[in-house]
């Protein structure tokens, strides 16, 4: 152990009393012993201190000559602003991407959730790939046969989304998404009230009273966190309900809703269909692991179970549906559609890193074969190639901790603009914020690139002539300038990848938005007018006249041309997959299925509201109400696929499915209609079947053709929807035009993220080519100045420049070209929608990165051109 | 008192230092006045020892295990720390005891080739 002050000057003491008392047994006077003794000595302290160091850590000998050296470091960078200012910044823009985005992928996909024991929660889902069925949801039967054999949960949690007209939070009635839980989904999410209490085992069953939880975000943002609110009783649609409490902040899943109710407010979940009907599915189901069990047990047992019941229960699972149920936690389930997004993000902003690396590779490159001369003399002067390699790493230490800090100040703003972003593929994403994880990343990756860095320039070698490291000027060696090139090249290599990726982006996004839909998109306005306000069954009378008379009224409006109803608004609602159907004159082949079509219901003139031309027959007419024949239209690519010959007119067709029953209900095809793909922006083909509101009663949504401004009229559709009924909520009212905006912004935002990427890149490599060119022009001097002197043209020498830059960008877009692709192969294993960028975005980088490094290449080429012949041959 | 003047007197060799504190310490425990007069009296006054590099030296070669220092009294009757050779010490005296031998033998037979021829 290292002796402390006091051991040590007792150490001291000693010596000095023994020497003393030894001069004075040799005959010497005390006082001139003393003297004579402290003499000998030497210098007290100076002893001590050098006594200390033996002791000292070596860490601590090691950090103070770096702090010399940091000294050092600054003071020589402060003579050269402009190339440290280029690498500090260069480093802030790939530190800050990087760790704003790290932080994000921690947010979203890393960090637990709030609920209790949050790794025992999982979540349970049926799908049916056979048909498309992403998350079939599950049935009342099944959870019921669920439940009672799975012995690997300990609790299983409902949970189903509904629409409640709300009255009595304040406001006009407003259509609200809804959570219907059981009694035990609270407990088994493992979550708290910040208020009053949770739907509880109390609250289940048709007898209890009805109770609604409202969730933090809404209590706190809509109500303004009023304390009052839990007492209060509300309205949900025909059906009243008490609120009991507030949910605290958690991850809303798998909807964002505004209110948590018990069973007994959804009269639908009271119904027969609900309680009986095998198929009838729609509740989401969550569950807890049984102490001691692990979530494989739980997949193992309840893929068993599940395939038990499916036995049992042939009619309810088609077997080409291939139904087939999968448990995952709950936490990767949230997280899953961000996952893709966050890593593709991830690998862009560490290629944007790369990219400023060797940016910043090249400049300190540059710089270190300038001040060859002074490594050359301070080697000369005995500096070891320790101590040369710790002043560079010093350097570079300084430069990246400096990009660093402003890396982690441009963090900040990059977190919430990524945020935003992620938060539309996971509601986690929202309150991600900037925390000491983004600071451990950034400097991590300083140190990396430091010590990167510090490695790249050559020391003076030990066995090279002396003299010519110390002679002034500069001169590159051919190994120096291969790295130089490399380095461009690497930087012109990446950005094309980030360039073409983000010329698909926008590709596909100018693709979609200039589309031609056929439609008159920018006149059509809908509006929601949801039929579960009125708690009315299907095809009530009373429903059907109601919607009649308020489009008959809407249609007197001044300004509004004509008027439709409709169950969706295109590209807005989906009605699922396409439904089978037969019709007469058409058999499908042996082992073929029957064809399926989009189910839709319209009003009379909803075709002439879009501006679809009727190809032939008819349109439907008042005539066609309930009681008179049942009709139906068809799309122009139904009726050429199943009828070459055009013969489609007058023949009938019927739905073949559960959903309608067994009975074959026969509609006659009164008419042919131009498609319409009201699901993709792009249009293709849409086989689709059009039936008349007044024979379905299927109805919700109002369309009008504005004459004028559409959004004027908005105030008095809403005006005479009022008049009609008080609580009838009259919501969306927007243009087609703006249904296809809304439609379009996730491919506008990942189009903009990644072009801002591939900005930062094309930035970052443009100057790269002018730094690495520059520099060379400047080192090659003498080599223009012989040119010039000889009678080379000054075109000729500027042509030589900017050539130069166009082979590095050249050599950089081919090795881009074939990184890339390989990239792409690789990533098709990953991730399922991999694809390459068309011709376009590719011929397009390459043209924009040629073009840049011509561009980066002129002010060089101009400079060297303009070499003075006379003082270029003179400098050396 | 001094037998030789201080332009008589020679300059430690770098790193024999240790070697003659181990030396010393040979024989049994000394304090650090101790050792700084016995490697002056052996040498005949010729090797002078400053206590700014003896002191220095003593707590290295503690650090490396070679010696141990416990505190004891002096003959003078003064509290003194006295410094005495570990196993690895004895180890590390022998080692630096035959690098001398060649070092001295092989500068020997630089400086004076025709001695080295005849031996």
């Amino acid at each position: 152990m290292a002796p402390d002050i006091d051991d040590l000057d007792d150490e001291i003491r000693g010596h000095l009393a023994i020497s003393i008392k030894q001069r004075i047994e040799r005959g010497e006077d005390p006082s001139a012993a003393r003297l004579a003794a402290l003499k000998e000595f030497g210098n007290v302290t100076l002893t001590r201190d050098s006594i200390r160091r033996v002791w000292r850590h070596r860490w601590i000998d090691a950090a103070e000559a770096l702090g010399r050296d940091i000294r050092f470091a600054v003071r020589s960078l402060l003579r050269v602003k402009g190339l440290a200012a280029t690498v500090i910044v260069t480093l802030a823009l790939g530190i800050g991407a990087n760790a704003a985005i790290f932080s994000v992928v921690r947010g979203v996909l890393l960090r637990p959730l709030v609920n209790r024991d949050e790794d025992r929660l999982i979540y349970i889902r049926q799908s049916g790939p056979g048909i498309g069925a992403q998350n079939m949801t599950f049935s009342v039967p099944e959870v019921k046969d669920l439940r009672s054999r799975v012995r690997t949960l300990s609790a299983v949690g409902e949970f189903s989304t509904v629409d409640f007209t709300l009255i009595g939070l304040g406001g006009d009635p407003r259509v609200v998404k809804a959570g219907v839980v059981d009694g035990s989904f609270f407990d088994v999410m493992g979550l708290r009230p910040v208020l009053g209490r949770l739907v509880t085992m109390q609250d289940d069953g048709p007898k209890a009273a009805g109770v609604a939880v409202l969730t933090y975000r809404f209590w706190s943002i809509s109500l303004d966190s009023d304390p009052s609110v839990v007492g209060r009783t509300i309205r949900l649609g025909p059906r009243t309900a008490t609120v009991i409490g507030v949910l605290e902040p958690s991850v809303p899943y798998p909807a964002d809703t505004e209110i948590i109710a018990n069973v007994v407010t959804s009269p639908h979940h009271l119904s027969a269909t609900m309680e009986t009907n095998r198929s009838h599915r729609m509740t989401e189901l969550f569950g807890r692991l049984a102490p001691g069990t692990s979530i494989d047990a739980a997949r193992a047992e309840l893929s068993t179970v599940h395939a038990a019941i499916m036995r049992e229960h042939p009619e309810s699972y088609a077997s080409k549906a291939n139904v087939q149920v999968t448990v995952s936690k709950l936490r990767d389930q949230i997280a899953s559609p961000a996952r893709t997004i966050l890593i593709v993000l991830l690998a862009a902003a560490a290629v944007v890193f790369v990219i400023a690396c060797s940016n910043v590779a090249n400049l300190i490159l540059a710089r270190s074969v300038r001040r060859e001369g002074e490594l050359a003399v301070r080697a000369a002067l005995g500096a070891g190639t320790g101590a040369l390699r710790r002043t560079l790493l010093a350097e570079s230490l300084v430069l990246c901790a400096a990009g660093a800090m402003l890396g982690l100040l441009l963090a900040r703003p990059f977190v919430a603009a990524v945020a935003s972003y992620a938060g539309r593929f996971s509601i986690r994403a929202l309150d991600v914020t900037v925390d000491s994880s983004v600071l451990w990343v950034g400097a991590a990756l300083a140190i990396a690139a430091a010590v990167v860095l510090a490695y790249v320039p050559r020391l003076p070698s030990p066995h090279a002539p002396a003299g010519l490291g110390l002679a002034t000027g500069v001169r590159i060696t051919p190994g120096t300038n291969r790295r130089l090139r490399l380095f461009a090249t690497t930087q012109i290599a990446l950005s094309f990848v980030l360039l073409a990726g983000a010329g698909m982006l926008l590709a596909t996004l100018v693709a979609m938005q200039t589309a031609n839909t056929g439609v008159d998109m920018r006149r059509v306005l809908a509006f929601d007018v949801p039929t579960s306000a009125s708690g009315a069954g299907m095809g009530d009378p009373k429903v059907i006249n109601f919607y009649q008379e308020t489009a008959r009224r809407i249609g007197q409006l001044p300004g509004v041309d004509q008027v439709a109803l409709s169950m969706l608004v295109p590209w807005r609602d989906r009605f699922g997959p396409g439904i089978g159907f037969g019709v007469d004159g058409y058999t499908p082949a042996n082992g073929e299925e029957n064809p399926r079509a989009r189910f839709r219901v319209v009003s009379p003139s909803y075709f002439a509201v879009l501006g679809l031309p009727l190809i032939e027959g008819r349109d439907f007419t008042d005539a066609d109400r309930r009681g008179s024949e049942l009709v139906a239209i068809v799309s122009q690519s139904l009726a050429q696929r199943l009828f070459p010959n055009g013969d489609a007119l007058n023949r009938h067709m019927w739905w073949i499915d559960d959903y309608f029953g067994r009975v074959v209900v026969p509609r006659r095809i009164v008419g042919i209609v131009a498609d319409l793909d009201d699901e993709n922006i792009v249009q293709g083909p849409a086989m689709a079947v059009y039936q008349p509101v007044q024979q379905i009663g299927v109805v919700g949504r109002v369309l009008v053709h504005a004459a004028g401004d559409p959004y004027s009229l908005v105030p008095a559709v809403r005006r005479v929807v009022r008049e009609m009924s008080a609580d009838q909520p009259v919501e969306r009212a927007a243009t087609l035009e703006d249904v296809r905006a809304e439609l379009l912004s996730p491919d506008r935002l990942n189009a903009f993220v990644f072009s801002g990427f591939a900005g930062i890149a094309l930035l970052i490599a443009v100057v790269g080519v002018a730094g690495v060119l520059a520099f060379s022009v400047s080192a090659r001097t003498r080599e223009f100045g012989i040119r010039l002197a000889v009678g080379s043209a000054p075109r000729h020498v500027l042509g030589r420049v900017l050539g130069e830059g166009a082979v590095i960008a050249a050599i950089g877009v081919a090795a881009g070209a074939v990184g890339g692709y390989l990239l792409a192969e690789v990533s098709t294993r990953f991730f399922a929608d991999a694809r390459l960028p068309g011709a376009v975005p590719v011929l397009g980088s390459t043209a924009v990165l040629i073009a840049a490094a011509v561009a980066a290449s002129l002010m060089p080429a101009a400079r060297a051109s303009r070499v003075d012949v006379l003082q270029a041959l003179r400098s050396e | 008192m001094a037998k030789h003047s201080d332009d008589q007197r020679l300059e430690l060799l770098q790193g024999t230092l240790d070697m003659l504190i181990l030396r010393t310490l040979q024989w049994g425990s000394q304090h650090g006045h101790g050792i700084g007069q016995a490697i002056r009296a052996q040498s005949d006054e010729l090797l002078k020892v400053e206590t700014g590099s003896l002191y220095p030296a003593l707590h290295r070669l503690v650090k490396r295990g070679w010696l141990k220092a416990e505190w004891g009294v002096s003959e003078a009757n003064q509290r003194a720390k006295y410094y005495q050779l570990t196993a690895a010490g004895k180890a590390q005296l022998s080692r630096e005891r035959d690098r001398w031998s060649q070092l001295v033998d092989a500068i020997g037979r630089i400086m004076n080739p025709a001695a080295a021829g005849e031996e």
